[in-house]
């Protein structure tokens, strides 16, 4: 039996500077990566080695100096502005270190928001129901069932982390992009995102991770690190 | 469909947009509550002014024309009129007791024809409602004291014998209510006790000759019948009303034997009787000017057919009263300039509130880029927040001023009694109420002006809101 992989995301000579006052920060120094479907890619690099830019560039929320971002073979900077828009909807999901959910939304209503975007006030009625069944079993399915009306500041950081992860893969995206995802959470906690990081994983989601700690960069296929603003390992 | 989530949702929790509708609201019903006031006043006189003076006034000078009655009577038979007087116009004073006033308009006046050219009846101020007298107006309107015989035409009071045994017309006058000042109430309202009705005043009037000089002073003792509110104040104030015929007489304007300066004998002969003025009402529907036109046009042909009357015009009551009409408009203009200026504190309140939003959401801005909202996405999600609270402020403020102007009055009513302070002062302005006047289309234009600021508010909040950069955004602390 032969397996077939696809490269889903890849990087050619990505380069990113940054200023820093009169300072030129050279953070991404020509960074080749190719992720294949399927596939848990740990990226892992000290603070400050760009590892979270890396990240922003690959789902499309920053743009490189030079070099390209290609999904699916498609340079995702060649995409209109609607298109990448889009891009950062419906084909990777962002888990933050920091959960970054709305405080004036339920728990739902921060897995919804994100399927709800692209859709009009007119067009949102006709998939209401099953998306939000979709987001009530994602939600079950992470724990939290019980706190589908509960606003973020009567979450546990954990149960935060697992509505992020919720709003994540709430439009079904190729890819998941986590920064740190377990940074802020007991090791407990961390643990226990990290197992369902992994259930995705098993279940086909490809997911890029970048950490700044060995252990958890572990529980992926293969680790990366970035030094000196290359890939190397 | 997440651009009307989160607005709802920031409306519901902020309070923030609470200050900014509240302050959109505030401008708003303050420009109406201007704009209504100064436009009601612009009506207010515009409708008094008309009442007063009728549609067209033909007029020759002080010293007036001959032929009035045949010309009023041939414009009464044009189509594009309804009624035309003529009216005797002098000057005096009246004595009330030992209490001497200069009266700067006395007009000689039949009632029963004036009122057909101008609502007079209903300026009599004493009437059954606020007297316990019958009749008063319809007697008043004959010259006639309340208690007067209704049969005796002349009046009791009124029909006195003169010195040369001539009886001269009923003899009433209707000063304007405020002639004799400082009679009302706190509440404008004049007591039945206080009424002047059957109070004895001596008017004397300057008569002027045909050829401009003057006569000796002619006084007579009149009896007070009933009194003049029209509401507009200037004329309540210097207006007093005398039958046509005597005050003819007394300007000299009469048909009087025509006396050699010379010798100061009679030459054989009378003078043509002269009047004033005469006031004519177009016709219903027909428009002022289409009106004036014909009036010019009849009296000029009249005057060709009668060399002895010359120096005849004609002006409308817009005419009359262009510059002061013009002085009040340009004053509203001025005012609602002045207030939609101090409105700009809204917008800049909407644009201050909109940005310490912006700032306080950075991060959510960033978070919902990276979810895919677009930068126009970000925008229009303050946009709709803008438009939101205009609409509200828009129609807060629109029932708001409404309610408020509706209840000037009241209000001021309300003032007084609690702290005895009176915000309109019927001596200052010209009428003795606040005109409650709300012109429906110029606030539904202040409302939409109310949005758009709000709009434009939050455009520049908006437009930094779509231009925050992301990555920077999620770092945002």
């Amino acid at each position: 039996m032969t397996t077939t992989t696809t490269t889903i995301l890849r990087t050619t000579s990505l380069h990113k500077h940054y200023r820093l006052g009169d300072q030129d920060l050279h953070v991404l120094r020509g960074v080749d990566l190719a992720v294949e479907a399927g596939e848990w890619v740990a990226i892992l690099g000290a603070s400050g080695s760009g590892k979270s830019t890396l990240l922003h560039l690959l789902g499309g929320l920053d743009r490189p100096d030079a070099g390209q971002v290609r999904f699916n073979g498609d340079n995702i900077f060649s995409l209109g502005g609607s298109r990448i828009d889009q891009y950062r909807n419906r084909y990777v999901g962002f888990v933050f270190q920091f959960y970054h959910l709305l405080p004036e939304l339920t728990a739902l209503e921060n897995v919804l928001i994100s399927a709800m975007m692209g859709r009009s006030v007119f067009g949102w009625p006709g998939v209401r129901k099953s998306v939000r069944q979709r987001a009530v079993q994602l939600l079950t399915q992470m724990g939290l069932g019980e706190r589908l009306r509960h606003r973020p500041n009567k979450l546990s950081g954990g149960e935060r982390q697992r509505v992020a992860i919720a709003r994540a893969l709430i439009n079904e995206p190729r890819v998941l992009l986590a920064d740190e995802p377990t940074g802020n959470l007991d090791a407990d906690t961390g643990r226990q995102i990290l197992a369902l990081l992994a259930d995705l994983h098993k279940a086909g989601q490809t997911i890029v991770m970048v950490t700044h700690d060995q252990r958890i960069a572990d529980y992926a296929d293969r680790c990366l690190t970035l030094e000196r603003g290359k890939l190397v390992g | 469909m997440y651009k009307v989530l989160l607005i709802s949702k920031y409306l519901r929790r902020k309070l923030a947009p609470l200050f900014a509708a509240v302050a959109v609201t505030i401008c708003t019903a303050m420009v109406i509550i201007v704009i209504s006031v100064m436009g009601g006043f612009l009506q207010t006189m515009r409708d008094a002014a008309r009442r007063g003076t009728g549609d067209i006034t033909i007029e020759a000078g002080w010293t007036g024309f001959p032929h009035y009655a045949e010309l009023a009577q041939t414009l009464e038979q044009l189509p594009e009129v309804h009624a035309a007087t003529p009216v005797i116009v002098g000057a005096g004073m009246v004595k009330l007791g030992d209490h001497v006033q200069v009266a700067p308009v006395v007009l000689g006046v039949d009632p029963a024809d004036l009122n057909k050219v101008l609502p007079f009846q209903s300026t009599l101020y004493w009437g059954e409602e606020n007297m316990s007298l019958p009749q008063v107006r319809q007697r008043a309107m004959q010259w006639q004291l309340p208690w007067d015989d209704p049969a005796d035409a002349d009046g009791s009071q009124a029909s006195e014998a003169n010195g040369n045994g001539k009886t001269t017309p009923p003899r009433g006058i209707m000063p304007g209510i405020e002639v004799y000042p400082k009679r009302r109430d706190k509440g404008g309202q004049y007591a039945s006790w206080q009424s002047l009705i059957g109070a004895r005043m001596n008017l004397t009037v300057v008569p002027v000759t045909q050829a401009g000089g003057m006569l000796e002073p002619e006084t007579r003792e009149l009896v007070v019948v009933n009194e003049i509110k029209s509401g507009l104040y200037d004329v309540d104030k210097s207006h007093i009303f005398v039958p046509f015929d005597l005050l003819q007489e007394m300007m000299g304007m009469g048909a009087d034997e025509v006396i050699d300066p010379e010798t100061g004998e009679p030459v054989g002969g009378r003078h043509e009787p002269r009047a004033s003025r005469i006031l004519v009402r177009a016709a219903p529907g027909v428009d002022l000017e289409t009106a004036h036109e014909a009036v010019r046009k009849a009296t000029a042909r009249f005057a060709a057919n009668h060399p002895d009357m010359t120096g005849l015009y004609t002006y409308t009551w817009e005419d009359q009263h262009r510059d002061l009409l013009n002085a009040v408009r340009n004053e509203k203009g001025l005012i609602t300039v002045l207030f939609t200026i101090i409105s700009v504190v809204a917008v800049v309140m909407v644009a201050t509130i909109f940005y310490m939003i912006v700032l306080e959401k950075t991060r959510d801005i960033g978070v919902l880029r990276a979810i895919g909202a677009s930068r126009m996405g970000i925008a229009n999600i303050f946009l709709g927040y803008g438009l939101v609270i205009g609409l509200l402020g828009a129609i807060l403020g629109t029932a708001l001023g409404v309610t408020f102007v509706y209840n000037l009055n009241e209000l001021q009513d309300l003032l007084d009694a609690w702290f005895g302070w009176r915000m309109w002062s019927a001596e200052t302005y010209y009428f003795d109420e606040i005109p409650e006047h709300v012109d429906y289309a110029e606030a539904a234009l202040i409302a939409f002006g109310a949005v758009v600021s709000s709009l434009a508010g939050a455009l520049i909040p908006a437009a930094l809101a779509a231009q925050l950069d992301p990555v920077e955004s999620l770092r945002y602390e």
